[in-house]
């Protein structure tokens, strides 16, 4: 196929940054009529819903960020997207992706959560197209997002002559390192780290679980028991929105596991567990947090690389480094920048393997 | 009394307890090794507390989940007096867990009354293999160690070496058929009852290398049947296996007889179908239905408020097992069961919160670092 001209991939893009620009107001019309449909269909607090759209939907990238967009995604003659639920501002920059690759774009949204699509659609008539089902030809190629489960079904039903474009599941990391940060930053940066946990009460893959505190246990227990009271406050501005009856019977079970192995701390709703060991333990979604103190921050961090989508770390640059190095492929961020990595991609930046192990 | 003083006496009157010669009753002990485990242990201390430390309602002492081993050791004694180590399967995936037992003879005692009870149906003279691999030592497996017991007291021999490589006919090959059809025709012609124990996947493995063929064992056959599939071999639904490997041994379904154990307890849960077995005539219960052993309560609870569920409801397994002195009384798994009449019906475990869009399921997280 003939290669587009930057100028007319980039263009093909503005319609749709317009129309997630249109949702941004919650006094508009349109804005107003997707907090309503959001709040129905993601189960979030209509302040987590309006949240997540004001700080992670990206209506304004930099050029510079747009260009790296272009840059990195393919040019093909038909791009066709598999939106996943849960992270609902997600649907933005898939469909930019592939209005970065093609000027066909066609998008089934996620059957539980179409609102997003259907919005952007809405107010961008004509830039995509909308579908039940994915009509796969030779040549085309498919963008996929959602669990490692539900892509190794995807992959196994999609022809060999389609390309699979697969991101799959993954959690956020979040790092302290050994640096006394002033009292002032380190409130900042708690705040920061809970804000990350509350968007999406914790249901993306940017989310972060786990907190690895550099010292001794003393100071993951001070730590833990701060972020849990700033948590708690977060929850009165945007409280917490409703679990599914699955979610909340993993919470009960997480909560009496690690209850009964360390320290556990209420945090609003949710719980910020303290871990007396470096066993990692995946706290369930909804606003809880696994803490616990290493000496080698570096290494643990590593050893959950494959599942690590993002990482953030505060209070050592070197460790910070560090840790870039040895996770190409997770977003590096600071506290409170864990939800809202560079528009240049898509936020998953691993290779998808149908089966992860560390 | 100190702890150790402390243990050791509930431990001597939960066997007496289990011999039916003793004045205790279940909800008694089960409150007084509750207040011990408050007492010397700070989980289930603060789990306790969490729960709202409802003391006299045996079905309100909280469980302490199975997740639980593997994030901490859950005992009430140092590692120093550990007589066992058990590991738990990796069924919940992750690192897997232990189970650690300060003192074995209670063990030995509780598996071995109601196995006798469950899986002896006749006095005749009797051979036991399994369908396991071969025993470790010191044994990590409860599986492996109850088994090793069953050999040496079902078989009432002057010496029985449950090391023997005969004994235990699985390996990484697969089922060791040729060694079950030597056993089973050893069993015929020394006039001997044959008693297997399987695993689930074992069996479905022996099935398989039978391809529809059968083994020529003695009437008197009888197959203890346990544990899931664990990705470890295909899944065969459970009437169809018992029909199966009723066929395969050429004797009749009900000497095909489930247990249900886990590493976390002391204590198991068979059915009573077995004839001429001690359970079936003094509890009988339908296939499929599982009968608790005096010592052992399953208490049906909601998933999510953890309170017990109304009767014949369905609710997640939580079991006190008064043989878990030193370790956790109660213990919370995720196992779907309904009470029945006459024992409890295993529905499945809840499958934990599917995988929705691109947040790690905790399922999957575990399963994958336990891979």
């Amino acid at each position: 196929m003939s290669k587009a001209r930057p100028t007319v991939r980039r263009a093909r893009l503005e319609p749709l940054l317009a129309a997630a620009g249109s949702l941004l107001d919650a006094e508009s019309e349109r804005g107003a009529r997707a907090r309503t449909r959001l709040v129905a269909s993601t189960g979030l607090s209509p302040e987590g819903v309006d949240f997540a759209l004001r700080r992670c939907l990206e209506a304004n990238p930099s050029e510079a960020e747009l260009l790296a967009l272009l840059d990195a995604t393919p040019e093909v003659p038909r791009a066709n997207v598999l939106l996943s639920a849960n992270v609902f501002v997600a649907a933005h920059r898939a469909i930019a992706i592939a209005l970065a690759a093609s000027e066909s774009v066609f998008v089934r949204p996620s059957r539980r959560e179409p609102a997003l699509a259907e919005l952007l659609w809405e107010a961008a008539p004509g830039s995509f197209q909308l579908r039940g089902e994915l009509e796969l030809e030779p040549g085309d190629h498919l963008w996929a997002y959602g669990s490692d489960q539900t892509l190794a079904e995807i992959a196994r039903s999609t022809p060999p002559a389609v390309t699979l474009h697969a991101h799959g599941s993954g959690f956020g990391v979040a790092v302290l390192g050994s640096a006394e940060l002033p009292s002032a930053e380190l409130e900042l940066s708690l705040l920061g780290l809970a804000e990350d946990i509350a968007l999406f009460d914790q249901r993306g893959c940017l989310s972060p679980r786990v907190l690895l505190v550099a010292g001794d246990p003393g100071r993951a227990l001070e730590l833990a028991r701060e972020l849990a009271a700033v948590l708690e406050q977060l929850e009165l501005r945007i409280p917490r929105g409703r679990l599914s009856p699955d979610e909340a019977a993993e919470l009960t079970l997480y909560r009496d596991s690690a209850n009964y192995a360390g320290e556990l701390l209420n945090a609003g709703l949710g719980f910020v567990s303290v871990s007396p060991s470096e066993q990692v333990m995946l706290p369930p979604v909804g606003r809880n947090l696994h803490v616990l103190a290493t000496e080698n921050p570096l290494a643990l961090v590593e050893s959950l690389a494959p599942f690590v989508t993002s990482c953030a770390v505060e209070g050592d640059p070197a460790l910070r480094a560090a840790i870039q190095h040895a996770l190409p492929c997770a977003r590096a961020s600071r506290f409170g920048d864990m939800q809202r990595p560079p528009f240049d991609g898509p936020v998953d930046r691993r290779k998808w393997r149908s089966t992860r192990t560390p | 009394m100190n702890r150790v003083a402390r243990s050791d006496e509930l431990h001597a009157r939960v066997q007496r307890f289990a011999t039916g010669g003793s004045a205790d009753t279940f909800s008694g002990l089960a409150q007084e090794i509750a207040q011990f485990q408050r007492e010397f242990s700070a989980g289930f201390a603060r789990l306790w507390a969490r729960s709202g430390g409802a003391e006299g309602a045996v079905e309100l002492i909280p469980g302490v989940p199975c997740d639980a081993f593997r994030m901490t050791r859950v005992a009430l004694h140092p590692e120093s007096e550990d007589q066992a180590r058990f590991a738990t399967s990796g069924t919940t995936g992750s690192a897997r867990g232990i189970h650690a037992l300060r003192r074995l003879d209670t063990y030995r005692a509780l598996a071995l009354r109601f196995g006798r009870a469950a899986l002896l149906g006749s006095s005749a003279r009797r051979r036991v293999v399994a369908l396991a691999p071969r025993l470790d030592e010191p044994a990590s497996s409860s599986l492996g160690h109850m088994m090793a017991l069953f050999m040496v007291d079902f078989e009432q021999a002057a010496t029985t070496d449950v090391r023997a490589p005969e004994r235990w006919l699985l390996d990484e090959q697969g089922v060791n058929l040729a060694g079950l059809e030597r056993a089973a025709a050893g069993a015929s012609e020394a006039g001997e009852a044959l008693i297997v124990l399987a695993t689930s996947f074992a069996l479905v493995g022996l099935l398989d290398a039978l391809e529809g063929r059968r083994i020529l064992a003695p009437a008197e056959t009888v197959v203890m049947q346990t544990g899931g599939f664990k990705g470890k071999s295909r899944e065969v639904d459970g009437e169809v296996l018992r029909r199966d490997v009723a066929r395969a041994f050429g004797i009749s379904e009900p000497r095909v007889v489930s247990e249900y154990g886990m590493t976390e307890l002391t204590s198991q849960l068979y059915e009573a179908t077995l004839p001429g077995s001690a359970l079936n005539a003094e509890r009988p219960a339908p296939p499929g239905v599982y009968v608790e052993p005096p010592w052992l309560r399953v208490v049906p609870v909601d998933p999510i408020s953890l309170e017990p569920v109304a009767p014949g409801e369905i609710g997640i397994a939580r079991i006190i097992d008064l043989g878990n002195i030193d370790s956790a009384i109660a213990i919370q798994t995720q196992d779907r069961v309904q009470r029945t009449g006459a024992g409890i019906t295993l529905l499945g475990r809840a499958p934990g919160a599917p995988p929705r869009g691109c947040s790690l399921a905790v399922e999957e997280f575990l399963r994958a670092r336990g891979s």
